[in-house]
């Protein structure tokens, strides 16, 4: 099958504890899929069992098979990966702080056989991420948030990947941002055919602009469907959407007297 | 005044050999965040290996590039063997393992290759060069020279493709797999060139003072150049170079005549104790970026 897929997946930090319990999921081959959770549910565990990057964690795949286009990543290290097309964004940004916009790219560039001309590449990001090239000289830790997640997706750009999978990628950003980072996913994502695999707690915002969601709990899958189907589930709706989509003004306005307050 | 700007000038080539020997240092620093306490026997070691291949038979220069070929195939192999299966573990004990690398190539490369002096002869002669009523002395100058020609080479080399890639490394090892950068590779390298930069080390100041164990204790004003400089910086490596070559060499010459010698230890490791307490990352060492 073409595209990315987890089967029975088991993933054991320390060897003793148990982070994520059999853990199925498939992204076809240009979809956008959504892995939704709350902290701690094992979303960035089932990233990094597919980019390969438990090992650094002590972390190791004890059971379940992972395959990309039908071939199995779990015995390939994670550079190898990359060089098969898999990028992950992780969690927090993670950009290269003491180098500029500019060298976080050429880091990120592999500049191997068959891949774009670095320029051209560049140019791609910097097209999707104007504000990016206005502080190309800066170091990349002074950037905003916003600017660093742009980055850190702009980063994985350059490895010309089939897949990208982002985490939490609106964490901390204002809503305005979230919008503006989604839409451009969704745009690579459409533009360019590029698989993506999107993790989130933001339910709201998420499944406004993906294809279908796996709903993960406690290391297990507990739902998953179409986007639109999710969003109308009544147990979505109470847990990840905020109460029926009914919003609570009194507490709205209780919050902004708080804010002004603290303002 | 002359025997001010001798011990100025002489001072200030002295401490860019130093800077020659911490090379390597910030080298291995910079990609694994690895403070390397081999650092003076990979010296002693090159050394060893070059006087070796010119009592072989080989001419200066062939010597000097085959124990570069060697140095780095040594760097290569102790990352291959001793660090990949640290990956994970904390910073400390890999420094430990520095040092246990250290000592055993204190003891076992003298053990191989014999512990009594040995010369190595660069072919610079013995007179002082002369510039006003200031001597200095030839093979420090050389030694400068040198070691400003590596320093300036190492700032280019990380200015490239490749030495960008090593400072990424160095910033985020995680960061740098999920994007396809070989760690292990990386870090590999910088201690091959790590091995390169102790080459020139170790036959500048073989040249001067015999080749022996006693070389890897050049470790110690290696360690003030860094600390002073700032642990990650090239610049900083030069520069505290100047300032540890010439401090301890001005003052010495003043002060050595009352204090009955050895004043020079004193000032290296005031200059270590003072930095840290006044300025920990050195002059041009990086503090932490906080994160926005
Ligand atoms: N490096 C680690 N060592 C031990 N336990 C971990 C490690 N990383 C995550 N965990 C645990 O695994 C579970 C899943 O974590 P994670 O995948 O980070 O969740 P999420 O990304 O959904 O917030 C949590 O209980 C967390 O405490
Ligand atoms: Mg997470």
């Amino acid at each position: 099958m073409p595209g990315l897929a987890l089967s029975s997946v088991e993933v054991v930090y320390d060897k003793v504890f148990l982070a994520i319990k059999g853990v199925s999921l498939e992204v076809g081959e240009g979809e956008m899929v959504a892995l939704l959770g709350s902290n701690g549910a094992g979303k960035s565990t089932t990233l990094k069992a597919v980019s390969g990057l438990l090992g650094p964690e002590r972390g190791d795949v004890t059971r379940g098979t992972i395959t990309w286009d039908g071939t199995d990543l779990l015995r390939m290290g994670a550079p190898d990966r990359v060089g098969r097309g898999i990028v992950h964004v992780l969690e927090g940004r993670r950009v290269f702080g003491h180098l500029t916009p500019d060298e976080n790219l050429v880091a990120a560039y592999s500049g191997r056989r068959g891949s774009q001309p670095f320029d051209a590449l560049r140019d791609q990001v910097y097209e999707y991420f104007p504000r990016l090239k206005e502080r190309a000289k800066s170091k990349a830790g002074y950037l905003s948030g916003g600017e660093q997640q742009m980055l850190a997706i702009g980063r994985a750009l350059m490895t010309e990947p089939r897949l990208i999978m982002l985490d939490e990628p609106s964490l901390g950003l204002a809503p305005v941002l979230v919008e503006e980072i989604f839409g451009i996913i969704r745009h690579i994502n459409a533009e360019r055919k590029l698989t993506v695999l999107l993790v989130e707690q933001n339910a709201a915002a998420t499944l406004r602009i993906v294809d279908r969601a796996y709903l993960i709990e406690n290391g297990q899958i507990v739902m998953s469907g179409e986007a639109a189907t999710l969003a109308k589930n009544p147990d979505v709706q109470e847990f990840y959407l905020g109460g029926g989509g009914k919003v609570d003004y009194h507490a709205v306005k209780h919050y902004r007297r708080r804010k002004r307050w603290l303002a | 005044m002359a025997y001010f700007l001798e011990l100025l000038v002489n001072g200030a080539l002295v401490g860019l050999m130093y800077s020659l020997a911490a090379l390597g240092f910030v080298l291995i620093y910079k990609s694994s965040g690895v403070p390397n306490l081999a650092q003076g026997a990979l010296v002693m070691m090159a050394a060893y290996a070059a006087w070796a291949m010119v009592d072989f038979g080989l001419p200066l220069w062939a010597a000097v590039i085959a124990a570069a070929a060697l140095m780095f195939a040594f760097g290569l192999l102790v990352e291959r063997v001793l660090l990949r299966p640290m990956v994970g573990q904390p910073v400390i004990m890999v420094v430990m393992l520095t040092l246990g690398l250290e000592i055993l190539l204190r003891g076992l490369v003298p053990g191989l290759l014999g512990a009594a002096p040995k010369p190595l002869d660069i072919g610079i002669g013995l007179a002082p060069v002369i510039v006003g009523d200031v001597f200095m002395n030839r093979a420090y100058l050389v030694g400068g020279v040198v070691a400003v020609v590596l320093i300036g080479a190492s700032m280019l080399f990380f200015r490239t493709r490749l030495g960008t890639k090593l400072r990424a490394v160095s910033d985020d090892h995680v960061a740098s797999w999920a994007v396809g950068l070989s760690v292990e590779r990386a870090i590999a390298i910088s201690w091959g060139i790590a091995g390169i930069a102790a080459v020139g080390a170790g036959v500048l100041w073989g040249s001067v003072q015999g080749v022996d164990w006693t070389l890897s204790s050049l470790l110690f004003p290696a360690v003030a150049v860094v600390i002073l400089g700032g642990i990650d910086s090239i610049k900083g490596v030069f520069v505290g170079g100047l300032a540890v070559g010439i401090l301890g060499s001005v003052i010495p010459g003043y002060l050595d005549a009352y204090a009955g010698g050895s004043t020079r230890d004193v000032v290296t490791s005031l200059i270590i104790l003072l930095t840290i307490m006044i300025r920990p990352y050195g002059i041009f060492g990086r503090e932490d970026i906080e994160r926005i």
